[in-house]
């Protein structure tokens, strides 16, 4: 073979003649993008992505790019004295420029709404998707990804991502939170050890203070990433805000235990009854050697009712009074009370006062109902359990003496909507002479929270320490850095009070600076957020998707009636059942793309910066998406004609055609259809660029999850494929093979790549069975007994009727190794060449 | 296979016999079709019109259990024509002669009559092949499954050294193996006659050689075959039984006796990853782990020795066959009864999967393999993950492996030709069976259906048996395409629906023996080769009737 030498971007290489530029480019290092390169099988229509520059072109006689003095690297032969240039400046502009075109009309969505809106930015549709599927176990370990309390938020959460579910244009919005409660109290009732995979350990010590949502997120992703960390809480048990904030009827106490415990378990210490400022400062922590602190201590401050005579007995704040009511506190709350405020707490608030079994609870506020800062949803369930509403209305005074049947006199003053300020919202404004009444017992008063009272007390950090006029902490929304070298805060105690998934993603963005101080390294780049969609908001959203899909009505969630419900503190809402949990996640309409990690348009469009807001994308379908083949799903609106299924096809059982090419060469009139001869080998869809081409079973979008390339050989055939699996937690994804390695080189059947639904099938074995009584049922034993039992009998037969009255019988299913343990123990143990394979058969 | 599996796109010429390549070896019959594109010439020999037929330069289409008669005709018209190579033959191999005089009378009429094949193919097939430079033969269960099994295989291997077609690229002797460790299960001796590298162990020196690496004495009287066990236990001389990731219910040919023999077993373990119908008649069954559940090795066709890695943990409380059969022997020559057991490695993997597992592990028990076989001396499972896959023989940790063997001499020095005697299938075709039963696999099914049954793609595609039946036959028995048909055999009679196709021919029905609802094996015949046991599952006298509505 003769050689050649070149260069590549001003530096000299040595080749094998013969090949093109895009390999030599490869063997020499430099990786060339492309969208439309098969090895050994040339393109004719070039995606021109592989463009390269080539000095004195003209020499070489070749055909340029259209529009450009540029080359298609995977055509053009690398020949002997060639400089060729692929990083130059209009190489990047040509490629820019054809990935723009190109995106322009690649239509699809790269992530559901859903996952885009969430705040913890859960991989949503990958869990729907698992549920749908049956893999419970994983589902739950992909929420835990990203939210160490699926439990709780389960429970609570406000829901962001169901109000952009595009299901709401065919009917109604998945019940996604119900979805996410479902799978962990499955695998709470399943006795499922997640053993969630740690770092290895860094020798970090990170302390944690407050042992509510944000301390317990920041603990938990902190252990994860190999570090040691101490949560230090006030109080006598962890939880914060989900103990002491939420009542029994939304968060169980034994859930929230569970839910605590399951993150403990993986090693974080935890010392109580330990108040910062009071039992230990700053500088403690760090002369006891901690390398950072983060400060997750929630809004636990109540704001005063302050209103003359605010301070009588049977006047309380909002957090105090649940705290009373969560630690069980025995209360004299009289018949009738008032509750201040419109947040969601004091809503839980007025809630626990029926659960008291007041006659009356009413709920004073200023504005409408529409304007109460609680969501919508609580606050139907608490009207449902028979709260009233003051609407309107706002308190003046506590002073005057109370009736005869009642403890206190609120006075409260009518109030109306002024004029719109300069952002457009209306003032309210007291109604003159509209002066009102309300007798009752007990008043709670909920308007707001925030972390520290005044300044915080402790030492000379503490002091220093910059906190915010409202009283919260203030820290970098960079690198959730307080003021204080190395000390670090997140959720409600920077924010004020949030739903609870806005604390774990606080905590968790915090956590992982965190990780990037005390390693000294720098924090790993943030997702992209470029994102192909198919409408951002519903309007832009086009009605031809969602044709022939039909109509079916959410699942209702199982609750006790309001009426019984407000009797007493058990939980309202039951949890969906299995069935019910299959049902729901089969309405979800999959609108992220499954090849969300293998598409690699999205990959050069992120890398080469295609904005897409300014170039445009997609944005109707052209073409009806085809899921009549019955492993591969056809999205005709994604493929960028890169014809690479064509090439990749053994069978020739591929059609696809353009009824014509634009003047920039993408398809119009595209037709990709299986013909009756494909064998549903697969290799089309491994080489799809975009995800045009989908495996159906690949359900389950993965999105920057940790996932393992498992090298090992098919259990099928004799051929003994090589395999890669993709496998995530305990679940294998899809089986692919490497076009490099041998026997298969890239080739698999039907079975290799589509076979695998077995291992994780419910029909699994999982115990040993043995039958107690011949002719009895076969019932589930421990191995101790199966193993006896075994050894037992065996040894029986060999006394009574000899070695060779015992028969082994192998299989070519089993490894060498088995096989070879398996006749030695015959010939050995029991002494009988009496050992066979399946081989005849 | 004497050959490798990259060598196929390098034949000139391959015969294909008793192979539904494209169905059971999908892969291998991709380097097939590559070979045929780059010009080589196809000749397949089967009864059924399969895949491959459409691509062949010759079709031999025979009756089924008539492939003897063919190859010899085959060996024929070769000597005949004197195109065998008259230098391999002479440097290579003895009794030519003792072959020739065999053939003399096999001439392509005598094989017409037999085979239902034209004189004329089988002159054409035979000069073709032999006129190659490079012709490869490739085989599988349509070749074995009979009771002359081992005589058909000696036949091919006439025709391959007839023609010099052994010990270089592109060419050989090759068995495709059905089964993806079928190869490294022979090669650990799972065989009652044989120890580990095909040693016999009638053979002293060969158990000496056992019995100083297990510490332990050998027997020496050859065991009894899976074949001669069913009615050994039936005879009163087999009382238990421990069966591996097998399903015999299912897969032995006349099942119904298999099913029978392992009722009345006193004792029988088995041990799977699912509950087979053999698992049902256990009195223990033990769970064990799937390839992706475990570490070690298979040893695909072509003797290449692959790692099998641990993708994810056993379910519940299954293990690793390896710590099974670890388990058991501790507890029958150590341990006593109710000790609690503990695992020799208890860990958690990358994804939060747990695994137990008992020693010795699998890199071990390699490591004693590569001691007692010097074709493995030179493999590791550490060499395995460096370098991936090795052919053996591999005697030394330099030694690249062996694509191609028997390249510069035979293991017995000169390779022997066998003078065959075509002897007929046991069952034949009578006015009370008088159709021929073969059966086979499909590609969207394997083997007992146990893992593809469960894979929704698979199961989807080919959902449910059916009985292969040609347009003439349908028609004299009126059956309509799809209605429902009852197929009995002297052993058995299963219910299936009836497809009608010239995939067969007259007199010729095909039933896959994947589906568990309409068992093939409960019709076909046990009856076994007389050398390897071999069942004769691939013919066997069966009638199709309507079943009244």
């Amino acid at each position: 073979m003769s050689r050649i030498t070149l260069k590549l971007n001003g530096m000299e290489v040595v080749a094998e003649s013969g090949l093109t530029v895009l390999e030599v480019a490869r063997r020499a290092g430099i990786a060339i993008p492309t969208l439309c390169h098969f090895k050994n099988r040339p393109a004719d229509h070039h995606c021109g992505i592989c463009a390269v520059e080539i000095a004195d072109a003209q020499r070489f006689k070749l055909q340029p790019l259209p529009g450009a003095d540029l080359f298609p690297a995977c055509a053009v032969e690398a020949v002997a004295g060639m400089e060729v240039q692929t990083e130059s400046k209009p190489v990047i502009a040509y490629r820019q420029h054809r990935l723009a075109t190109l995106s322009q009309t690649h239509f699809g969505d790269c992530k559901a709404p859903c996952n885009l809106t969430c705040p913890g930015q859960i991989n949503v549709q990958g869990y729907i998707a698992h549920i749908a599927k049956g893999e419970y176990e994983e589902a739950l370990r992909l929420i835990m990804e990203r939210n160490p309390l699926p439990f709780s938020v389960g429970r609570v959460c406000p829901r962001f991502c169901e109000t952009r579910c595009r299901r709401i244009l065919v009917d109604e919005s998945l019940s996604i939170n119900h979805l996410k409660r479902f799978v962990a109290d499955w695998c709470r009732a399943h006795e499922i050890e997640l053993n969630i995979p740690k770092e290895r350990p860094t020798g970090k010590r990170v302390a944690v203070i407050g042992g509510g949502p944000a301390g317990l997120t920041a603990a938990y992703f902190l252990t994860r990433m190999g570090h040691d960390a101490t949560i230090f809480e006030a109080a006598p048990r962890l939880g914060g805000a989900l103990r002491y904030g939420f009542p029994d009827y939304k968060i169980p106490k034994d859930v929230l235990d569970y839910e605590v415990d399951s993150i403990l378990k993986m090693g974080i210490s935890i010392r109580l009854n330990q108040r910062w400022g009071k039992d230990f400062t700053l500088q403690d922590l760090r002369d006891q050697g901690f390398d950072a602190t983060f400060l997750g201590i929630g809004a636990t401050v109540d704001q005063n009712l302050d209103i003359p005579c605010d301070r009588f007995e049977n006047v309380y704040t909002a957090l105090q009074f649940l705290r009373l009511v969560n630690d069980g506190k025995k209360l004299d709350l009289g018949r009738r009370a008032a509750v201040i405020g419109g947040n969601n707490i004091a809503l839980e608030v007025a809630r626990s006062l029926l659960r008291f079994g007041l006659e009356e609870v009413t709920l004073v506020y200023p504005r409408a109902k529409i304007e109460m800062p609680a969501h919508q949803r609580n606050i139907h369930e608490a009207e449902q359990e028979g709260v009233q509403f003051m609407l309107m209305a706002s308190p003046l005074d506590l002073c005057s003496p109370p009736e005869s049947d009642a403890r206190l006199k609120l006075n409260l003053i009518r109030m109306k909507l002024g004029e719109a300020d300069s952002r457009g919202r209306r003032e309210v404004i007291p109604v003159p002479d509209s002066r009102l009444a309300l007798a009752v017992d007990t008043v709670v008063g909920s308007l707001d929270q925030f972390a520290v009272a005044g300044t915080m007390p402790g030492g000379e950090l503490e002091a220093a320490l910059e906190l915010s006029p409202k009283g919260m902490i203030v820290a970098s929304p960079r690198d959730f850095q307080t003021n204080i070298d190395g000390v670090f805060a997140g959720g409600d105690a920077i924010s004020g009070v949030k739903s609870v998934i806005q604390a774990v993603v606080g905590a968790r963005r915090a956590a992982i600076n965190i990780h990037a101080y005390v390693m000294g390294v720098e924090k790993e780049a943030a997702e992209s957020r470029f994102n192909f969609t198919r409408g951002r908001g519903f309007d832009d959203v086009s009605s031809q998707i969602f044709a022939g899909i039909e109509t079916r009505l959410r699942e209702k969630m199982p609750q006790r009636p309001y009426e019984v419900s407000r009797q007493d503190f058990d939980e309202v809402k039951l949890g969906f059942t299995e069935k019910m949990a299959r049902r729901e996640a089969d309405r979800c309409l999959s609108c992220g793309c499954t090849a969300f990690d293998r598409c690699e348009l999205k990959e050069l469009d992120i890398a080469y910066n295609v904005n897409l807001t300014k170039s445009g994308m997609g944005t109707e379908p052209r073409y009806s998406i085809d899921t009549s083949h019955r492993a591969i799903d056809i999205d005709p609106n994604k493929c960028i004609y890169c014809q690479r299924c064509l090439r990749a096809c053994e069978y020739d059982a591929l059609e696809l055609s353009a009824a014509a090419l634009d003047q920039e060469g993408r398809p119009e009139g595209l037709v990709i259809r299986f013909k009756d001869n494909c064998v549903s080998c697969g290799k089309c869809v491994d080489s799809c660029s975009t995800g045009a081409l989908n495996k159906k079973q690949r359900l389950v979008p993965i999105q920057g999850e940790p996932v393992r390339e498992v090298r090992t050989t098919c259990p099928y055939c004799g051929t003994g494929c090589q395999l890669i699996l993709k496998v995530k937690g305990q679940t294998v994804m899809e089986a692919t093979a490497d076009p490099e390695v041998g026997p298969n080189y890239g080739d698999l059947c039907v079975k290799g790549r589509f076979g695998h639904n077995f291992i994780q099938h419910p029909d699994r074995l999982k115990r040993p069975l043995i039958r107690r009584r011949p002719g009895g049922p076969l019932v589930p034993a421990s191995w101790d007994e199966a193993l006896d039992m075994i050894a037992g009998n065996f040894a029986r037969i060999m006394v009574e009727k000899g070695a060779d009255a015992l028969v082994g019988l192998s299989s070519a299913r089993c490894t060498v190794e088995e096989n070879y343990a398996f006749q030695k123990f015959f010939r050995t143990v029991v002494g009988t060449n009496n050992v066979d394979h399946c081989a005849r058969y | 296979m004497s050959n490798d599996i990259a060598g196929i796109e390098d034949n000139e010429v391959l015969l294909v016999i008793g192979s539904n390549t494209s169905e059971a070896h999908p892969v291998i019959a991709l380097r097939m079709m590559r070979a045929v594109k780059k010009g080589a010439k196809l000749l397949v020999v089967d009864p059924r019109a399969i895949e491959l037929t459409r691509s062949a330069r010759v079709w031999l289409r025979q009756r089924p259990g008539t492939d003897g008669a063919l190859i010899n005709a085959m060996c024929h018209v070769i000597i005949r024509d004197d195109l065998h190579d008259k230098k391999f033959v002479a440097e290579r191999t003895e009794n030519f002669e003792q072959l020739r005089q065999a053939v003399t009378d096999c001439t392509p009429q005598w094989a017409e009559k037999i085979t239902g094949v034209p004189a004329a193919d089988i002159e054409e097939a035979a000069r073709i092949y032999a006129r190659a430079q490079r012709a490869g033969i490739y085989y599988t269960m349509g070749i074995t499954q009979h009771t002359s099994g081992t005589d058909n295989v000696r036949a091919l291997a006439n025709l391959a050294l007839l023609t010099g077609n052994l010990g270089k690229t592109g060419a050989g002797l090759n068995p495709l193996r059905g089964q993806n460790n079928v190869q490294g299960s022979s090669d650990m001796a799972c065989v009652p006659s044989l120890l580990p590298g095909y040693r016999a162990v009638t053979d002293p020196e060969a158990r000496r050689h056992f019995e100083e690496i297990w510490g332990m004495p050998v027997p020496a009287e050859p065991g009894l075959t899976a074949t001669e066990t069913m009615p050994a236990i039936l005879d009163g001389r087999v009382s238990g039984m421990w069966i591996m990731g097998e399903n015999p219910v299912l897969s032995d040919p006349n099942s119904g006796h298999a099913e029978k023999a392992l009722k009345k077993l006193e004792f029988l373990v088995v041990q799977d990853i699912f509950l087979t119908a053999t698992a049902e008649l256990a009195d223990v069954v033990l769970p064990a782990a799937c390839f992706a559940e475990k570490d070690g090795t298979f040893t695909n066709t072509e003797r290449r020795v692959q790692r099998v890695r641990r993708a994810v943990a056993p379910p519940g409380e299954a293990m690793d066959d390896l710590s099974i059969i670890n388990l058991v022997t501790a507890r029958m020559i150590g341990n006593k009864p109710g000790m609690t057991i503990r695992p020799d490695q208890e860990f958690t993997l990358p994804g939060g999967g747990r695994c137990r597992v008992f020693a010795p592990l699998p890199e071990e028990v390699f490591a004693e393999i590569s001691r007692a076989w010097p074709h493995l001396a030179g493999v590791s499972h550490q060499r395995l993950d460096r370098e991936g896959g090795l052919q053996w023989p591999c005697p030394d940790p330099e030694h690249p492996g062996t694509p191609i063997l028997f390249v510069d001499s035979f293991p017995v020095g000169r390779a022997k030709f066998t003078a065959v005697t075509w002897n007929g299938p046991k069952e034949v075709t009578d006015p009370e069976y008088p159709l021929i039963l073969t059966t086979g696999r499909l590609l969207y099914q394997y083997h007992t259906g146990t893992m593809t049954r469960r894979s929704r793609v698979l199961e989807e595609s080919a959902p449910a048996p059916f009985v292969e039946l040609h347009p003439r036959d349908a028609e004299a028995l009126s059956l309509a395409d799809g209605e429902m048909v009852r197929a009995t055999s002297r052993r058995g009679a299963i219910t299936l629906p009836v497809l009608i196709t010239e995939r067969v021919e007259p007199g010729v029905v095909f039933i896959p023996f994947h589906y568990h609802e309409a068992a093939a094996n409960l019709l076909t015949n046990d009856a076994l080769d007389p050398v390897c046991k071999i069942p004769e599952a691939k013919v066997c006298a069966v009638r199709i009737e309507k079943i009244a509505a």
